[in-house]
């Protein structure tokens, strides 16, 4: 594409158990850095369980078992001597429904340097939510009120504001599931214009079950199925000729 | 090719076939005729041809309306979306084949008030020859067969051949007889329109290409010469 890109994170034969059951059977992906990659797949498929793999949100899950590797930046996430807590404030991640905390706009955003130590200072901690604010495209309408409630805004200012607080601790990583999935048109094309600048600094990874919203923000796409990877490959190619027939019937609507 | 989950988005990809064979099938019939006008000198049916491409005209207007609303309205995506976007590019060449058959009858307006020469039979042939794969590269459209696409594809020089062999004979003659440069001039206009509609052939044939197999049919076209060497004048004695 029109620039060289490094590998962020590397998976080799995952394999995600619930209990007895098999979610993900043995994905192995190579995820660039300052590139949106998007994960697509029929309901069910594992996108969203192999995307929570990148941060270890699956931990939280008693009956989760994960095997195989996944590394960032070629150290092993799951290895014993790793803190989820500092590893999420590495690799971010919004989700699906804007989830702001009840707390004000100016708290939401401080929260994560607080609690990671980011900040030195007063100063230092407000220079880091106006950054966050200015980064997620939501400054300019909260500027005047940041201790107005987070959940008092609209859903989608909601979601830039999630956005925010999940770059304030500077993460490298920026894990998005279905992040547009609640928000109207002009929410969505605000945020999808916000996943395209965040590129220059994060390796983004988005969830989507919108295959023009996919089309629209990634460089990459991978289209999962079954707990599987079928296929990965530049968004491009993806779109207009896709190798596998069962992307190729998922993309066009038919039956599989 | 499996079915859409949704029936009518089938119907409306069904209806671009359907309609890009009803243009083919005209722009075919619309130099069929024309090169029927040159062959018996009938100008009645070249003034029918010139007439009839309004009709290809329209044909083209509706097509691309409709085309431009599945992409809007259906946001078709791969196989699809090539099917769609060739059948825009396919339907526009075939409104310039119907133009350059107007064309060719204008020229033939022109050839039947004047005495035939023999070049016209060369040129009779090479008519042939263009419809022949014309026909053949909507047929190949209509099964998505790119095996004929790509022999359209190849054979396009022949035409090639047979138009440079047709400029240097007309060349030749009017350098004979000036008298004949007028008559030779619509003749090679004649001949030069033809050469053009085996180019859109073969254009149609890559289009046929990229919908089947997703990626370009290539370059690797063979061609005619360039025109070469030509008669020498000869040289001016004062």
């Amino acid at each position: 594409m029109d620039q060289t890109t490094d590998i962020k994170i590397v998976s080799r034969d995952v394999h995600v158990y619930y209990g007895e059951n098999e979610a993900i059977k043995g994905v192995s992906l190579e995820i660039e850095d300052n590139t949106v990659t998007a994960f697509i797949g029929p309901s069910g498929c594992g996108k969203s369980t192999f995307l929570r793999c990148l941060n270890r949100m699956n931990d939280t899950i008693d009956v989760c078992r994960v095997t195989g590797d996944i590394e960032l930046d070629g150290h092993d996430i799951y290895a014993r001597e790793i803190d989820p807590v500092q590893l999420r404030a590495r690799v971010g991640m919004v989700f699906q429904k804007p989830n702001p905390f009840p707390k004000s706009i100016y708290d939401n955003v401080a929260y994560g340097p607080r609690i990671h130590g980011l900040a030195d200072s007063k100063a230092d901690l407000d220079a880091i939510v106006e950054h966050s604010l200015r980064r997620a495209a939501i400054w300019d309408e909260v500027k005047d009120r940041l201790d107005a409630p987070g959940t008092g805004l609209s859903g989608g200012q909601q979601q830039r504001l999630c956005i925010a607080r999940a770059i304030a601790t500077a993460p490298e990583v920026l894990l998005m599931d279905e992040p547009c999935s609640a928000l109207d048109p002009i929410a969505t094309a605000q945020v999808e214009e916000l996943i395209h600048e965040l590129r220059e600094n994060y390796a983004v990874v988005i969830v989507t079950h919108s295959m023009q919203q996919a089309a629209r923000v990634s460089q990459k796409t991978a289209f999962f199925h079954l707990g599987l990877v079928l296929e990965y490959d530049e968004t491009g190619k993806i779109f207009t000729n896709p190798d596998h027939e069962k992307t190729q019937q998922y993309i066009t609507g038919r039956f599989g | 090719m499996s079915k859409h989950i949704v029936t009518a988005f089938d119907a409306e990809l069904q209806s671009i076939s359907t309609r890009i064979s009803e243009m083919g099938g005209l722009a075919e019939e619309q130099l069929s005729q024309a090169l029927e006008a040159i062959r018996e000198r009938d100008s009645e049916l070249a003034a029918e041809v010139i007439a009839a491409d309004v009709r290809l005209d329209k044909l083209e207007v509706d097509f691309e309306e409709f085309a431009i609303q599945m992409l809007a309205l259906r946001q078709p995506m791969a196989n699809d979306l090539r099917e769609v976007v060739a059948a825009l590019k396919i339907a526009s060449t075939l409104e310039r084949i119907g133009d350059l058959a107007k064309n060719i009858s204008r020229r033939a307006t022109y050839l039947n008030e004047n005495q035939p020469i023999k070049v016209s039979s060369s040129i009779v042939r090479m008519g042939n020859q263009t419809r022949l794969l014309v026909s053949e590269v909507l047929d190949a459209y209509a099964a998505r067969d790119t095996a004929l696409a790509v022999s359209v594809w190849t054979r396009d020089v022949e035409i090639d051949e047979m138009y440079n062999s047709i400029f240097r004979e007309l060349i030749t003659y009017m350098m004979e007889d000036q008298h004949l440069i007028g008559l030779c001039s619509q003749l090679l206009f004649v001949a030069k329109n033809l050469e053009r509609i085996g180019d859109h052939a073969t254009f149609i044939s890559e289009m046929i290409y990229y919908v089947v197999e997703g990626r370009p049919l290539g370059d690797s076209r063979p061609k005619g010469e360039p025109l070469g060497e030509l008669p020498l004048p000869r040289p001016f004695h004062g």
